[in-house]
This record gives C-alpha cells, sequence and structure tokens, in this order.
C-alpha cells in the first residue's frame, strides 16, 4: 500500500539508465514529498475539504462561514476523536474493538449516575468511570489475548452486556442534571477554542507520540502487519494485542467521562451511535497522511472532513437528521473504495 | 532437429517508466522441446512471461506466432486461444478442496446441470492414471505434499489434453519443492514432452536444466544472450552466461573453526523430531538436511522456540547465557539467537514495510525518557546495515515486497547482524534466490562465522550444503541419523544418506518409495 513501489518496475535491469547514486537520494524523500498531481494520494483529503468548503461557502454563506460553525464543528467531534484515536493502536494491532461505543455509554452514564444518585464527589466518581472503562479494556483482552476469542466475536458479545449493564443502572430514564462543577469541566473556551476540542487534541498527540514514535507503538504495527513475522523478531504479540485492548477501553472511559461531563443530561441509548463515526473516521484515515496504515492525523483529517460535510448539509438541509447517517456511510464507502482501487491500480502498473 | 516451431516470439520490447527492461528479445521454441528461459532476478524474464501470459502489453513491433499461426501478444485472451498455458510458482489451488474438485476449477464440469460427484471423481481419477500420477482424488489439496500440488496444478492445467499443439509455461514450480521432490514432477514433463508437447521451463535451479531441459536461452539485463542446446554447456558455463562473468569462487571458503562452544541443544523433541542433540562451535557452519518429515524442517524452530510447533523438551544453551527451556522467540534473541525462516512472504519479514522498519523491529532504538524515535536515525541506522550487506536496492525506504528473493534474503540477515546474533539458524537460505545472489549470501554467512558466529542452515540443496557447510547432519524418523564431514561429505553421500532408510512416519509412501527407486 505504499506508494514507494509506485512508479518502478519490479524486473529492474541492474545497470539502468538511472545511477543507483541518483536513486539512494531521490528515492527517500518521494515518501515525504507534497502531493503531485497522478503521484501521491496522501493528502486527497486537504483537497477534498478545499473543496467541501468552497461548495458551502457559495451554497450558503450566511449560516456556514460563520466561527460558530467552526467551533460547533469542534466541540461536537471532539468526543467521537478521543474515542477514535484510542481505538488505533487496537486497530493497527490487527483487531477490532467494537465495544468502545458501549464503553463510552456506559462510563459516561456510570459517573452521572454516582454524582446524581449517590451524591458522589465529581473526583471520585471520575476516577470509578476510568477504572470502569480500563476494566472492560482488561476483560476484552483477556478474552481475546489469553481466551483466543475472535475479537469481532469478543467485543460484539461486551457491546451487548455494556447496553445491557447500561440500561439497567439507568432504568431507561435520562440522568441529571450533573453538579455545575462538574459540567464547567468543558464549558469554557482558549481563545475561541472549546476547551473538549483541546482535551481531545491533547490525546491524539500522546496517540500519535505513542503510536508512530516509540518502539512500543512499532511493535503494534508489526502485530497488526504480520502477527508472525513480528512474533519470531522478538515481538511478544499477545502483550501487545491485550495492551491496546486495555488502551482503547481506558480512552473510551474517559471519552465517556468528557461526554457526561459536556451534556450534563445524560440518554441511556447515548453509545452506540459513535459507534459507525468512529470506525468510519479511522478506516477513512488510513486512506490520509500514511496511507495503508492506522494513523492519527489521518483520523484527524478524516473526522474535520467527515463533519464538515455533515454540519454543511445539515444548515443546507434545516438539520435532517437522516442526512448525518447518509453522509458518513456514503464517505467511508467511497473513500475506502478509491483507496482499495488506486492501491490496485498502482499495484498492476509495476 | 527440424521439427517446427512451436512457439516464436521476435522483437519483444518494454519499458516501464523509461527504464527498458526487454531489448529485442527473440525466442524461438521447437516443437517437442522442452526449454529452460534462464536469468537472474531482473534479467527480464519475469517480464517476457507476462507479457506471453498477456499481463502486460510489449512495445510496438513484437510478434507472436504459436504453430505458424499469429497470436496477439499482451493479451491473455489470445495467448490462451492459441492454446498457451501456464503454472505460475503459486499454483493456484484450494487448499480446502479436495483434488477433484480442483481439477474441476476453472474448467467444464462433466455435466452442466447436475453435478454428479462420483462421475466427476471417476473422470478426474482417470486423468491422474493417464498421466502416471499415484495421488488420492478426494485427498484435501493442503494436505498433499508440496510436490503433489505441483502435479496436481499440471495435471489441470493439461486436463484438456495435451497434443502436438499444446505448450506448456512453467514458471519456477520448483521453487518451494525440496530436490528430490522434483523428480515426480521431471517423470511428468518428460511424459507431456513424448506426447509431442512443448514446454517453456523457468527456473533458478541449474541441475534441473540439465536434468530436463533440451535447449536453454539465457537473457541478462533485459537482453538475449545465447540460446543453445544443453549438450554444449556444462554448470560452469552456464553460470557465467547468466551471471555475466567468470565465477572465480562461487562458494566463499568457509571459516576456520574456533574452540569454543557457541550453540548447544540437546535432546530436542517436538513437533516430527523425537529427539536431537548438537554443539556448534564458534565460527563453524554446520548443515541440516534430509526428507520431509525426517525433522530437518522443524528442528531449527525448535531451538528458537517458535513456528507450527511447540517444544515438547530439550534445552539450548547459548555461549554464556544460561539455558533456555520453554522460552520464545523474545527470550532467543535476547540470548544472541536469530532465525531466518524459509517463507520469507510470512514469516522472515513483513511484506509492505519498509526495508528500514524490517532491519529495526528486532532492535529498536529510542532515546530519552520519552523513548523517541526519529526516522531519519533510523533510516541512518539501517542504511549502513543494507550497504554492509550489498542489498540492491540498499534504499531504507523501499517495500520489502518490491525486492528480488535474494535481496530480500539479505535484508533479513542484516538484520541479525545487526542485532549481534551469536547463533544463525537459516532455514533453505537460498530459496528462490537466482544464481548471482547466492553467491552474495554465502559470503554474507562466511563473513558472519568469521565474525564467531555459529551457524546452523537447513537445506534440501546438497550441492550447497557440501560447498558451504563444514559438517553436515543427516535426519531420519526425528532423529539425527549421520554426521558427514571432510572428504566424506559429498553431494552424493549427502543425497545417499537422506533417502537410506524409509522412515515409517512419512505422510506419504509412495513419494519415499519413488524417492527410493530415483536415488539407488
Amino acid at each position: 500500500m505504499s506508494e514507494e513501489t509506485s512508479t518502478l518496475p519490479e524486473a529492474r535491469p541492474r545497470d539502468a539508465v538511472l545511477g543507483p547514486q541518483e536513486e539512494t537520494i531521490e528515492e527517500p524523500r518521494r515518501g515525504r514529498s507534497l502531493p503531485s498531481l497522478g503521484g501521491s494520494s496522501r493528502f486527497t483529503g486537504l483537497l477534498l475539504l478545499a473543496v467541501i468548503i468552497s461548495v458551502f461557502a457559495v451554497w450558503i454563506p450566511d449560516t456556514f462561514l460563520r466561527s460558530a460553525t467552526a467551533q460547533g464543528i469542534a466541540s461536537e467531534q471532539a468526543v467521537t476523536l478521543v474515542v477514535a484515536v484510542g481505538l488505533l493502536a487496537n486497530l493497527a494491532a490487527g483487531q477490532f474493538d467494537l465495544s468502545v461505543a458501549g464503553n463510552l455509554g456506559l462510563t459516561s452514564l456510570l459517573v452521572a449516575t454516582l454524582m446524581v444518585y449517590d451524591h458522589m464527589a465529581p473526583g471520585l466518581a471520575v476516577a470509578i468511570g476510568l477504572a470502569a472503562g480500563t476494566a472492560i479494556g482488561v476483560v476484552n483482552g483477556v478474552l481475546v489475548a489469553v481466551i483466543g476469542v475472535n475479537s469481532f466475536i469478543a467485543t460484539l458479545g461486551m457491546s451487548s452486556v455494556l447496553l445491557a449493564i447500561t440500561e439497567q443502572i439507568s432504568g431507561d430514564q435520562f440522568v441529571g442534571p450533573l453538579p455545575s462543577s462538574f459540567v464547567s469541566l468543558t464549558g469554557h473556551s482558549l481563545a475561541g477554542v472549546p476547551e473538549i476540542a483541546i482535551y481531545a487534541l491533547i490525546v491524539a498527540v500522546v496517540v500519535w507520540w505513542a503510536l508512530e514514535h516509540t518502539p512500543w507503538g512499532r511493535r503494534v504495527y508489526g502485530t497488526g502487519a504480520g502477527p508472525d513475522a513480528a512474533k519470531l523478531a522478538g515481538v511478544r504479540t499477545g502483550r501487545y494485542v491485550f495492551g491496546t485492548f486495555v488502551i482503547s477501553g481506558f480512552v473510551a472511559g474517559l471519552a465517556g467521562v468528557l461526554l457526561a461531563s459536556q451534556l450534563g443530561d445524560l440518554s441511556p441509548t447515548l453509545g452506540p451511535p459513535y459507534l459507525l463515526p468512529v470506525f468510519a473516521a479511522c478506516f477513512l484515515g488510513t486512506t490520509q497522511v500514511k496511507p495503508g496504515r492506522f494513523n492519527v492525523w489521518g483520523t484527524v483529517l478524516a473526522i474535520i472532513l467527515l463533519a464538515v460535510g455533515e454540519k454543511g448539509l445539515q444548515l443546507a438541509d434545516g438539520g435532517a437528521l437522516w442526512v448525518t447517517d447518509l453522509f458518513n456511510g456514503v464517505a467511508l464507502i467511497g473513500a475506502v473504495s478509491v483507496a482499495v482501487l488506486s492501491a490496485r491500480w498502482r499495484r498492476s502498473n509495476t | 532437429m527440424n521439427n517446427p516451431m512451436a512457439l516464436e516470439l521476435r522483437g519483444v520490447s518494454k519499458a516501464f517508466d523509461g527504464r527498458r527492461v526487454l531489448h529485442d528479445i527473440d525466442l524461438q521454441l521447437r516443437a517437442g522441446e522442452v526449454h529452460a528461459l534462464l536469468g537472474q532476478n531482473g534479467s527480464g524474464k519475469s517480464t517476457l512471461i507476462k507479457i506471453l501470459a498477456g499481463y502486460h502489453p510489449p512495445e510496438r513491433g513484437a510478434g507472436g506466432v504459436v504453430h505458424g499461426e499469429p497470436f496477439e501478444l499482451g493479451d491473455a485472451a489470445s495467448a490462451r486461444e492459441a492454446g498457451i498455458r501456464f503454472i505460475h510458482q503459486d499454483l493456484g489451488l484450494v487448499g480446502d478442496l479436495d483434488v477433484v474438485d480442483n481439477l474441476a476449477l476453472g474448467d467444464r464440469y462433466t455435466r452442466r446441470w447436475w453435478l454428479s460427484d462420483r462421475q466427476e471423481r471417476r473422470a478426474a481419477q482417470a486423468l491422474l492414471m493417464e498421466f502416471d500420477v499415484d495421488i488420492d482424488g478426494a485427498t484435501l489439496v493442503r494436505s498433499l505434499a508440496p510436490a503433489q500440488q505441483t502435479l496436481v496444478a499440471l495435471v489441470r492445467a493439461i486436463r484438456r489434453g495435451i497434443d502436438a499443439r499444446g505448450l506448456l509455461v512453467l514458471d519456477e514450480p520448483t521453487a518451494s519443492l525440496p530436490s528430490h521432490e522434483v523428480k515426480h514432477l521431471f517423470a511428468l514433463i518428460r511424459q507431456i514432452r513424448e506426447r509431442g508437447g512443448t514446454v517453456l521451463y523457468v527456473t533458478h535451479r541449474l541441475p534441473e536444466v540439465f536434468e530436463v531441459a533440451d535447449r536453454v536461452t539465457v537473457l541478462r539485463d533485459g537482453r538475449h544472450v545465447c540460446t543453445e542446446p544443453i549438450e554444449a554447456l556444462d554448470h560452469d558455463s552456464l553460470v557465467e552466461r547468466i551471471v555475466g562473468r567468470p565465477l572465480s569462487a562461487f562458494y566463499a571458503t568457509p571459516p576456520p573453526v574456533r574452540e569454543d562452544v557457541v550453540l548447544e541443544a540437546s535432546e530436542m523433541s517436538g513437533g516430527s523430531v523425537t529427539s536431537a542433540s548438537l554443539t556448534i562451535h564458534s565460527g563453524e557452519i554446520v548443515g541440516v538436511t534430509g526428507l520431509v518429515g525426517s525433522g530437518y524442517e522443524d528442528l531449527l524452530y525448535l531451538i528458537f522456540g517458535g513456528g507450527r510447533h511447540s517444544r515438547t523438551g530439550g534445552t539450548v544453551t547459548v555461549a554464556g547465557v544460561g539455558t533456555l527451556s520453554g522460552a520464545g522467540p523474545h527470550e532467543s534473541i535476547l540470548a544472541g539467537l536469530a532465525l531466518a525462516p524459509a517463507d520469507r512472504k510470512r514469516l522472515s519479514a513483513i511484506p509492505e514495510w519498509t526495508l528500514r522498519e524490517n532491519v529495526t523491529l528486532p532492535l529498536l532504538h529510542a532515546r530519552g525518557p520519552l523513548r523517541w524515535m526519529t526516522t531519519r536515525r533510523e533510516r541512518a541506522d539501517a542504511q549502513v546495515w543494507l550497504d554492509r550487506l550489498q542489498v540492491t536496492p540498499a534504499e531504507p525506504e523501499r517495500m520489502f515486497s518490491s525486492l528480488s528473493g535474494g535481496n530480500q534474503q539479505k535484508v533479513v540477515l542484516s538484520r541479525w547482524l545487526r542485532c549481534g546474533a551469536e547463533a544463525f539458524l537459516l532455514d533453505e537460505p537460498t530459496a528462490g534466490v537466482d544464481v548471482g545472489s547466492k553467491q552474495a549470501i554465502y559470503a554474507a554467512i562466511a563473513d558472519a562465522a568469521r565474525e564467531g558466529a555459529a551457524i546452523l542452515m537447513a537445506s534440501s540443496d546438497p550441492e550447497e550444503l557440501c560447498a558451504v557447510c563444514d559438517r553436515v547432519l543427516v535426519m531420519r524418523n526425528g532423529a539425527l541419523a549421520v554426521t558427514l564431514a571432510g572428504d566424506g561429505l559429498t553431494p552424493d553421500s549427502l543425497a545417499h544418506e537422506v533417502i537410506r532408510e524409509t522412515p515409517p512416519s512419512l505422510p506419504s509412501p509412495a513419494i519415499d518409495e519413488r524417492n527410493r527407486a530415483l536415488h539407488v
């Protein structure tokens, strides 16, 4: 899936026209260069984003071109972003944690219930919420890495269990209002940027560092890209799989806390609707920045892209809800199809 | 020898992105001959085969004629219509279906509207009998030995009858086969020739060429070097034509063996190995061989503690680092062991990763409390090792899968040299590697030994073992049977020892009987 092979034929004469020196200088740079027409597709998302913004700027300038639109997008997408980047390591390790949405729903409601009904101090409630999210990750990790259940099945089952628990503790009622000291955690803006978006960016930077700039991250990618080869290269793949479930669980818990604070009044069915946008963002992200790999900035770009398109359509159409679902689905299928086709096109040209 | 031509290609040229990989190639195959097409990786032979198969279009001016009738080069349907059949290295069989179903795949069933299992089975078995292939049609393909799978693919390709007009292209069919299993394949190829079929045979293994081919065409750097009858050539002159320079020292001289023991494995068992103990000294290159099923193919993985079979007993000691029992790859690597598996695509490396990432994976250097890694530093690190092993191209950001087999193997070796491994376990280090790169790999192995490493290499190539190793262990029935060294170590003595007894635990007794019949 890397673009490095795109232009070189498989069978190459040894003494080709280009001398070896010239090649060694040129080749590594190609991977870092800016998008060129027909060459790399690493940043097509930015191009597409510019197109979408221009379209709405012309179509509905009055409602779309306002700082409130940008702020709205930032605060609405913050929780999705946190869950998505928390899931990246898990996906990179070749696993599917489908329980992150259920985890998010449960932890947010749990934190709210503890504060509203049990009058617990916000700090303690948050700690319990984070612990619950992590514990869910640990159970997933045991199921997949220790017992050996397929991650798709294990976390699908877990999602259902989490939903059941959520309904049970909420009694199918809204929970709220939450204490103002807790709600104010995410209520402010810094220089016009909603605080919750800043938290999300901090999480993204941490994940980027861990995944792309530490030995730990490299081994996680290895576990996903070639489990057998990674194992024989000394990577204890089972531990890494386990670890990524713990991380996706913990980060989903963190997202749950942020969501509870942001909403202040919680419905028992909050979690599940996050599943599609989160996975859509992660998979769309693999077509951007570092094509073929789950990566943080590709995911961030994908979320912004989806959110801007969705927001524009909502504003243009007077806020119909079905637009969101349709747009997410179509964008995911479309973008990933294009990525698959362009990879195939590159391969058949080598 | 004035046979009419079965296939004529004229003036085939091809360039990729302005880089010419084929220069005006002519190729002529006489009807009823086995014609070997040889050349190093990058010589253009796979491009030529792909053009013939219709995978790539050639440049203007190229022409193809099959039995006097022109066909459109670069068009898959046209090649098929002209009667050209291909068998690629990846045989295209479905492992989870049985032989009968595989024979019917991609072809017509005997009846159209109602599949009758019995009838299919009878037809398939008759077909196998016709070509003297002793395989039960009800066997699942994945449980067949690799050589038998190749036979099934061959029979499928000629299912609709091979006659005087048939033309079969075999693209490295033996790359993954142990040398003694290749015999059955040759028997079938000879049958095809006797029936008037013509075979174009692409391979890296020169002994096979002398055994089965009538004429040879050599390509080098995209140019036609020669087409000659096989009688006019011997091994060295053929290698010279392929590589383009005389081979002064093809095999590196083995370095002197030192006294200190580096690798000691005692009472290893697991998989097909029942009991094996060995000791390897610093600077020593030891080979291990045997029939498939004798345990030689599992031994390295048991020592390393990774792979299909888990170790059921035995201890491994690596110089100065205590005993490893029940250890996994992680512990083995820390102790100084390195394993280069034969399956480069799945086990040796991660094909869609860059060379840089593949080289550094076992030992990742990070700096500071943040354990920060930068691509730049990593690239410089990998570059040193790629240069040392003379990987071409030595570009750290190149994708692993885009390299030739020989260069992939060099990358794998450089990875372990970088880790400072003390004992190297090499499984078929030159499988699927062209002649020129083999030399470089032998040299790299000898270098590692000279620096004090102990090397254990499993191989099914007797000539390679004799040339490279100080001594060779032959396994039978899961145990070490004999050790050959010095003057007693010759390809003949080795081949003889390998098949001397019939291991009762072999998956297919039929193979073994033939082994014996053909060798002794």
